[in-house]
């Protein structure tokens, strides 16, 4: 081997290495844009699930194959998503930083009305609003109902495959 | 001279502070930043960082705590104006599902929704914030199809999803003059949380919102529907058979645009819309899930 294939093979190396690197910088991402969403492994509903993604996790395109995606998670996981539980966008979630923000200032003085949340529908406030303002009891225990009432994500995952809906009617 | 200079530079520091207080949102920060302020410029200084901080937490966004009591006690409102819930386990079931199928795919999916419907039969559906939806039984007994209720939801998730109420909430805050609007001040003065719903609920329930929030509200219920699947055309078909009820003249439209402007508006957000429009109905499931039970 002389010596100018030996430097044309190292050049292709380099070339290689720096397409990859590029490739790498420049694939595409998606994320997701519903609650959760299943990555199935073809490009079929009627296929395995081979991973449950989350709201606002990042994926990257592998192909496209309208209204398919092929996409791979951070855990190396490859798999399709519907393309209509994707956006281009990252989501920025139900709190941007400056409500956050606010948030915390807020709570700084509120340490004797700090809300409950999650347990029932009314926290201490609103429970505070509905007694000063003479709200029923029985609709206080109706927003508790409504607040408390669960149905989970694989129940709604039935119902679209029921009804044919998003991904499940193809 | 110096003595300004040092002012001065005090006055930089605080600034400093309070942006950075801002910037981190930490209430440990605010506490070390009054902390500092007083020890360089006594007590005065330290209220001042403590005041900025205050103001400053008055115009920033309502946090999802916050929005969560204000939801809560809207939903309050709604319900003690609407004659309460219409108890029908089953149909409040599948109301439910469908409203969270549409929810999933929204463009703010990662909330919890709550639906209910109304012992009322006005024709009518409302949202608060924190995701809590309303539909009177009047409205569901109109509906033919599940896309077509999809899309009365969807319209409603698209006011939470775009905050609309919180819009009004933060208006009425600033309008009001109170820098403090959030639940530091409810415990210490809860006339003011009060004063703000009543507000609230007043242009909600009976001067409605924009009109153009409307209109935005009727784009993203017919989008909403047709991301999950259903045909947003249905919308167009529902709003046309409410108009031939109700009839179109606009001073009898308290709380809405007049219907021939809602269709007119779904129709130009759907030449745009990149879903295909061949959606499905699902009016025998709705059918099914409807009988014997309004």
């Amino acid at each position: 081997m002389n010596v100018r294939t030996r430097r044309l093979r190292v050049c292709l190396v380099w070339l290689a290495c720096l397409g990859m690197l590029v490739s790498e910088a420049y694939a595409e991402k998606v994320y997701v844009q519903s609650k959760s969403a299943p990555l199935w492994a073809g490009k079929t509903s009627l296929s395995q699930t081979v991973a449950t993604v989350q709201f606002g996790q990042e994926l990257e395109v592998v192909r496209k194959e309208d209204p398919w995606l092929e996409v791979r998670t951070s855990d190396g996981v490859t798999g399709w998503i519907s393309a209509n539980r994707t956006t281009t966008t990252k989501p920025s979630g139900s709190e941007s930083l400056f409500a956050k923000a606010g948030q915390a200032f807020r709570q700084t003085g509120a340490a004797p009305v700090t809300a409950s949340t999650g347990a029932r529908g009314l926290d201490k406030v609103s429970e505070m609003y509905a007694n000063s303002s003479g709200i029923p009891k029985q609709y206080q225990d109706a927003v508790d109902r409504m607040a408390t009432y669960r149905i989970s994500d694989q129940e709604v995952e039935g119902f679209l495959k029921d009804g044919r809906l998003g991904e499940y009617a193809r | 001279m110096r003595g300004n200079a040092s002012l001065t530079v005090l006055r930089r520091l605080s600034v400093g502070l309070v942006v950075a207080v801002t910037l981190v949102g930490c209430a440990e920060v605010q506490q070390a930043a009054e902390g500092v302020a007083r020890q360089v410029g006594g007590e005065r200084m330290a209220g001042a960082v403590r005041g900025g901080a205050t103001l400053v937490s008055g115009v920033l966004p309502i946090g999802y705590e916050e929005e969560q009591s204000i939801g809560a006690a809207l939903a309050l409102q709604v319900l003690a104006r609407y004659n309460g819930v219409y108890d029908q386990p089953a149909l409040t079931r599948y109301v439910n599902l469908v409203g969270r199928a549409v929810a999933l795919t929204s463009d703010r999916p990662e909330i919890e929704y709550h639906f209910a419907i109304l012992n009322h039969d006005s024709i009518n559906a409302f949202a608060t914030p924190a995701g809590y939806v309303f539909i009177t039984k009047g409205l569901l007994k109109q509906i033919q199809n599940e896309a077509e209720l999809a899309a009365v939801l969807g319209h409603e998730i698209g006011h939470i999803s775009e905050k609309h109420i919180l819009e009004i909430m933060q208006r009425n805050k600033q309008l009001a003059g109170v820098a403090e609007g959030g639940l530091a001040a409810v415990g210490r003065y809860p006339q003011l949380f009060k004063g703000l719903i009543d507000q609230t609920a007043k242009k909600l329930l009976d001067e409605g919102l924009d009109q153009n929030k409307e209109l935005a509200a009727d784009r993203l219920g017919a989008l909403f529907a047709a991301r999950v699947g259903y045909d947003p055309q249905a919308y167009v078909a529902l709003l046309r058979r409410l108009r031939t009820l109700k009839g179109d003249d606009q001073a009898f439209f308290k709380t809405h645009p007049n219907f021939s402007s809602r269709i007119d508006e779904v129709q130009t957000g759907l030449r745009t819309l990149r879903q295909p429009l061949a959606g499905t109905l699902l009016a025998e499931r709705f059918t099914q899930s409807l009988r014997g039970r309004l």
